[in-house]
């Protein structure tokens, strides 16, 4: 008989199988710099580890039955936060990070009560509304910058590193914030992780399920989604934090609904069932494709609309639903459980 | 031990459950039948706290839940079946057993965020729970099989297992003997036997009446949303009003 305990036991699984590869894609990852010498195409890597960061919130809320299309607001509450605490305060940026996140979980929980509530429908719309105001409330307050936007925020200071020196964070080379986003990636993972597989992602899992069954055996639907809606944009607000710090300028368009609906693309390409590895493929696709088609940026949205009606029309389950297809070792194919990896 | 009070639910302008007074006395099987329509499956929304009652009260040990939230009312150890075989399709069998023990955590959130030793000790117990729960209803061999894959009658059974699992003082089962056949009839016949044997009362909305006459202790009948008769499963059989609901007016004539 096959079995179907994935859900529960993907603890073990993962310590089993997943362990050593987790490490070598770790090493892979972190040994690029050295063969990738472009700052172009790190900065594009860069790129890539936020907007994965980001569809892996997407799939969280999606998990729960929330569709969420403020993501990249919650995403510039966290920049436009952190930048104003390290240029209006002063205050380090590695005190700011946290702190962004911080204010970030806050206007979560305020927004959150409010709209998850409702669910559904009333939900996706009101969380447009939402990314739509907070776009207008950066542009036109001047404490904001207005759209013209705010420019020459701080760089991180230098990080000490035994026996190599330390970590200068400079305009010049990217390679120190390609470290430090792979070092957020990896702890949004792991926190992520860490949920997935306690007691809150078996229930996110069974709310999404089926909510009546759920509700009736005392999940309370409301709390656990504003749980994951709560921290998927606490999640998106470190990175947003770690954008304004790396990219050194904000502007309002940049964290309106449309970046949203990118985010959700690279999720549903990489695979909705696949909420950390699916992001990642996603976005990397979706960042260096258009990059080797020479897409300009003004043909852009077109190119991700055309891909996301495909996607939903002929490969809902993504690329990685895909490897549904061909039969493991031992396994016959068909598998209809999810992996948490 | 449960008792409804003038429950009244419109849905626009139609009374599904009209009025209804009702009481379940501790560790009995209340049966609850009528023809379709009657307001059975309403009255089992209303009490588990998917509807709230348009007027009237619900009591449960003396507490009035009828404006709870379903998830509060299970936790007042309430619990319930649907009609539909409503399940974790895409989990397994022992997957959908744990998920029923959600309201027995006792670590503390960050305990659990941090999967430290005492809850990950806590989950091997549901584990164990579930198990002992699917060998108690002759399920344990097919744990491992997702609940889509089981045949209908398991798959009804395997609603009742989880419902079990969240430890309920209250089981509302809503037709469980639906489409299977005989031998699984009295296999659950059996079995829900045995569930009030643990001291578990039971409200049972059955529509075969031999399941219904072998287990309740009493039964109450609905039609149109009102209560048109009460009693033993003998005097319920004798009664008059209850075959012309069933069998309609005329036709009942001719049967007598």
């Amino acid at each position: 008989m096959v079995k179907h305990n994935r859900y529960l036991f993907n603890r073990a699984n993962m310590r089993a199988h997943k362990f050593i590869y987790i490490v070598i894609v770790i090493i892979i990852l972190a040994l690029l710099p050295l063969v990738v010498h472009n700052p172009y195409y790190i900065h594009l890597l860069i790129m890539v580890g936020i907007n994965a960061v980001l569809a892996m919130t997407f799939i969280l809320m999606l998990r729960t039955g929330l569709i969420c299309l403020g993501i990249a607001a919650f995403w510039g509450i966290g920049a436009y936060a952190s930048a104003m605490l390290s240029m209006g305060l002063g205050l380090p940026v590695w005190l700011s990070l946290p702190a962004a996140a911080v204010i970030t979980a806050i206007v979560a929980a305020l927004v959150g009560v409010l709209l998850v509530k409702q669910g559904g429908f009333g939900f996706i719309i009101q969380t447009l509304a939402f990314g739509f105001i907070i776009v207008l409330i950066f542009g036109t307050f001047q404490v904001f910058g207005g759209y013209v936007g705010i420019v020459g925020i701080s760089h991180p200071e230098p990080i000490p590193i035994p026996f190599v020196g330390s970590m200068i964070f400079t305009s010049i080379s990217k390679t120190p914030f390609y470290y430090l986003m792979l070092f957020l990636l990896l702890l949004m993972v792991l926190v992520l992780a860490a949920f997935y597989s306690s007691w809150a992602g078996r229930a996110w899992r069974a709310i999404g399920l089926s909510a009546h069954l759920a509700e009736s055996l005392g999940m309370n639907l409301f709390n656990y989604r504003l749980l994951a809606f709560i921290i998927a944009s606490t999640i998106a607000g470190l990175m947003g934090s770690f954008f304004a710090h790396y990219y050194g300028a904000l502007v309002p368009g940049s964290f309106g609904p449309f970046k949203t609906i990118n985010i959700h693309v690279y999720a549903i390409l990489g695979g909705i069932n696949f909420p950390i590895l699916g992001p990642v493929i996603g976005s990397l696709i979706m960042t260096f494709v258009p990059e080797f088609l020479r897409i300009t940026e003004g043909v852009e949205p077109i190119f991700t609309g055309i891909l996301m009606i495909l996607l939903v029309l002929f490969l809902p389950n993504g690329l990685l639903g895909l490897t549904h297809l061909w039969p493991r070792r031992g396994k016959p194919s068909g598998n209809t459980t999810h992996p948490i990896i | 031990m449960l008792e409804a009070i003038k429950l009244t639910k419109y849905f626009g302008g139609l009374a599904a459950v009209n009025e209804l007074n009702l009481r379940v006395n501790q560790n009995e099987i209340l049966g609850l039948i009528g023809p379709n329509g009657a307001g059975k499956t309403t009255f089992f929304n209303v009490v588990s706290g998917f509807f709230p009652p348009t007027r009237g009260r619900v009591l449960f040990e003396g507490r009035d839940i009828s404006r709870l939230e379903s998830h509060d009312v299970a936790h007042q150890g309430i619990s319930r079946t649907f009609q539909a075989s409503t399940l974790f399709m895409k989990l397994s069998v022992l997957e959908n057993v744990f998920t029923g023990y959600h309201m027995s955590y006792r670590t503390g959130f960050l305990k659990r965020v941090l999967h430290s030793s005492s809850a990950r000790k806590e989950e091997e117990g549901f584990k164990k729970k579930a198990l002992e729960t699917l060998e108690f209803m002759g399920m344990a061999s097919l744990k491992d099989e997702l609940a889509a894959n089981l045949p209908h009658g398991y798959q009804r059974t395997l609603g009742i297992a989880m419902a079990l699992a969240t430890d309920p003082k209250l089981l509302l089962l809503d037709e469980p003997a639906t489409g299977m056949n005989l031998n699984e009839k009295k296999a659950v016949i059996d079995l829900i036997r045995r569930i009030r044997d643990m001291g578990i009362t039971i409200i049972l909305v059955e529509h075969d009446m031999k399941v219904v006459m072998d287990l309740c202790d009493r039964i109450i009948v609905l039609n149109f949303g009102q209560k048109i008769a009460e009693g033993l499963p003998e005097e319920i059989k004798a009664n008059r009003e209850v075959i012309e609901a069933y069998l309609g007016k005329e036709e009942s004539k001719n049967a007598a």
